[in-house]
């Protein structure tokens, strides 16, 4: 039996440096690489949802929120948040739930110096007392949810993360960047990755991890532009560790208000922001 | 003119302007319903009924007017029947109020916020300085003593008719408030559960006894015998305010009469001789709070001028063998300035369990020896409280210590929210110490509690 290949019966084997080959190399580099396949780093995409977070920092929202014990028991709530745009990196956030009963006209207050400095309050009617928040708690179940403090601030400071794209995806028929964040801080998770649409600049899904354990997952969906701002109106995160869940559904939002800062005092806050 | 008719006619002016604008009127309306038991735990002490009580509050925002109502009422089971007070509407002139069933305005005011100034004339409460259960520059509102400590904090301040003025600058905020007239505490009955034990013991135990305090004269209601309070407060990193007290004393001390004891239609009545007195003290007050890494800390320092105590109860004078007869009591008032400080502390042990602290002394500057009080007295607070379940069960742990007469008090509670409206809640109390402490008077006391609460 001939062992060699025939001319003419199988192709000819490439040599190491046939362009061919070459060529093939340098396309599965560029394919793999995720540094080179996209057009933007972490960074800048995050300071495009910066951006838009900025932009949508003066606004009312009313909003209920139902949330869910894994036997399927359901509790509700309702509030008002008003926030202000107070300087370039400043902003002030007014929370007042509304109902039940026993959390009606309980508020919470944050002022923020810069995106990086931000104090935070607590009233509680019961009480008449208003509490200091250490910034150690914003990571923590904002009043019973599976939101935490830091949901309902301002947008973050970006120097105290670290972002990397990871890939493109589609999510909800939305092409969207998938990138891992790591916060350069302690803080209760290790990293996040979020879904970025990347038309819109707003977070589709984003899942927490402590560790490589995905511990809360969050989807964002029902995207309307108000005002030039695109705005999820229903919220959905959920604690994989224990099974609750947490439904906050936008009942009403206003952009571009123009809150005094009255609004935003200790006083208001024991006020229920009235 | 009688300050009371001043209050009066400016809350009806207030009224008269805040006309009702249907079209953009802001109503709110809540409420609750409390079914309290107990079940004491020390078999012969006196034994409580089970309280059915509910409160409505109403807020009404027609134009820039808001008006405020916070109604409360209904059946208080630590009353001792048959019931001596029939009158439904808890007063502002008597301290020992034994009426079930009861109502009560808490609040009841009319305002005008006016950019950064509001305007309030009613009953209103206020919670002025920063420690709980027992603030030192919380000075402007009476408690109810009935319960003991057993309500809260707030649950425990009876509200005064007062006017009252806020304005806002930035980061200050100035207070002032004026009540025109003494509203006194109040106090249980001598035959009621949270009395307490006292000297009177020894005369409750005369068979068919009816101890029936003396109810005190009330300062007559001038301009000069009105209650003034400023604050000056700061928000910043450190939040401060500066407080301002003069009036009445609100807490409980006493001066003598005599005793009385008299035989009459099968029973032996006694008047145990001393009744509430009432004296005006000036409180300069500081309070301050701030966040430091994971704590969350607040502070209050008072100094009173003009403060009153009371010697020691064996120091009244009662006769050793009680007999009928009318016997002269001794004098049991001591005039001392007092300096009182304390600090507190929130510190997140984890997520949704909080460890609260608490230090508070009250330096008694000139203490003579007939005093029950040290020079130093001091109460030291501790409570963890932990949410379950996305704060479907809340538990707390209580405890308060005053190291110098060894008496304290433990509470443990747990919280279940059922729905959205309804709640469940246990609670045992427990106290310990001698018989003239703060705590160890109701060292019988000790009890479970069970309570069930509808809210909306």
């Amino acid at each position: 039996m001939n062992s060699k290949p025939v001319s003419g019966d199988r192709p000819a084997r490439l040599g190491p440096l046939h362009p061919v080959r070459i060529a093939g190399l340098v396309f599965l580099l560029l394919v793999l690489s995720p540094m080179t396949s996209h057009a933007m780093s972490g960074r800048e995409v995050y300071e495009k949802v910066h951006e838009l977070r900025s932009r949508a920092l003066d606004r009312k929202t009313e909003a209920t929120m139902v949330l869910f014990d894994k036997r399927g028991g359901k509790r509700n709530r309702t509030l008002t948040e008003y926030s202000k745009k107070a300087a370039q990196e400043a902003y002030k956030v007014l929370v007042v739930f509304r109902s039940p009963a026993d959390l009606k006209d309980v508020g919470f207050l944050i002022h923020a110096r810069t995106f990086a400095e931000r104090d935070l309050w607590a009233y509680f009617p019961e009480y008449k007392r208003i509490r200091r928040i250490p910034s150690t708690s914003q990571d923590d179940s904002f009043f019973g949810s599976d939101f935490s403090y830091d949901d309902f601030g301002g947008p973050p400071n970006l120097d105290d993360y670290k972002f990397d794209i990871l890939k493109e995806e589609i999510i909800d028929g939305r092409p969207c960047y998938k990138v891992e964040v790591i916060p350069k801080v302690r803080r209760k998770y290790s990293k996040y990755i979020a879904w970025v649409a990347k038309d819109l600049w707003v977070t589709q899904k984003i899942d927490y991890y402590q560790d490589d354990t995905i511990y809360r997952a969050g989807e964002f969906t029902d995207i309307r532009i108000i005002d030039g701002i695109p705005t999820p109106f229903r919220l959905h995160v959920e604690n994989r560790k224990t099974g609750h869940r947490t439904e906050l559904t936008i009942e009403g939002i206003e952009y571009n208000t123009r809150f005094p800062d009255e609004l935003f005092t200790q006083r208001s806050l024991e006020r229920g922001g009235k | 003119m009688d300050p009371m008719k001043i209050l009066c006619l400016l809350t009806a002016v207030m009224f008269l302007f805040a006309a009702p604008c249907p079209a953009g009127d802001l109503l709110s309306v809540s409420g609750r319903l409390d079914l309290l038991g107990s079940v004491a735990l020390e078999g012969d002490s006196i034994k409580e009924d089970p309280s059915f009580t509910g409160r409505v509050k109403l807020d009404l925002a027609p134009s820039k007017w808001r008006f405020h109502s916070w109604l409360e009422g209904g059946w208080d089971g630590t009353v001792k029947g048959p019931v001596r007070d029939h009158s439904l509407l808890k007063s502002w002139d008597e301290v020992y109020q034994s009426n079930t069933p009861f109502l009560e305005f808490k609040e009841l005011y009319v305002g005008y916020p006016a950019g950064a100034l509001e305007l309030r004339a009613g009953i209103q409460r206020y919670a002025w300085g920063r420690l709980d259960e027992y603030p030192i520059n919380d000075l402007l509102n009476p408690w109810d003593y009935t319960r003991f400590l057993r309500k809260s904090l707030e649950d425990r301040k009876i509200g005064v008719p007062s006017l009252s003025a806020s304005l806002n600058q930035g980061d200050w905020d100035f207070d002032a408030v004026w009540a025109p007239i003494l509203v006194p505490y109040r106090l249980p009955l001598p035959d009621e559960r949270w009395f307490g034990a006292s000297a009177l013991a020894a005369f409750a135990r005369i068979p068919n006894a009816e101890i029936i305090p003396d109810e005190p004269d009330l300062p007559p209601r001038t301009l000069e015998n009105s209650t003034v309070a400023l604050r000056a407060r700061h928000a910043g990193d450190l939040e401060w305010a500066l407080n301002l007290f003069h009036g009445y004393d609100p807490r409980p001390v006493f001066k003598t009469t005599a005793l009385t004891i008299t035989p009459e239609a099968g029973k032996v009545l006694i008047n145990p001789g001393f009744v509430p007195d009432f004296h005006k003290i000036t409180v300069l007050g500081l309070d301050a709070a701030t966040v430091m890494d994971a704590w969350s800390l607040r502070a209050e320092l008072a100094y009173t001028f003009g403060r009153r105590f009371n010697i020691r109860q064996e120091l009244w004078g009662y006769p050793v063998q009680p007999a009928p007869g009318n016997f002269p009591l001794n004098p049991i008032g001591h005039k001392s300035d007092a300096l009182d400080y304390g600090v507190g502390t929130d510190y997140r042990l984890f997520e949704d369990c909080i460890l609260t602290l608490q230090a508070q002394q009250t330096l008694i500057l000139t203490r003579p020896d007939t005093l029950y009080e040290r020079k130093f007295e001091t109460l030291l607070w501790a409570n963890l409280k932990k949410g379950w379940m996305n704060q479907k069960i809340e538990t707390n742990l209580n405890i308060v210590y005053n190291p110098e007469h060894g008496d304290g008090m433990a509470k443990v509670n747990a919280w279940y929210v059922f729905t959205d409206f309804w709640k469940g809640g246990i609670t045992a109390v427990f106290f310990t110490g001698p018989p003239q402490s703060l705590f160890g008077r109701f060292s019988g006391n000790d009890q479970v509690e069970v309570e069930l609460r509808y809210s909306w």
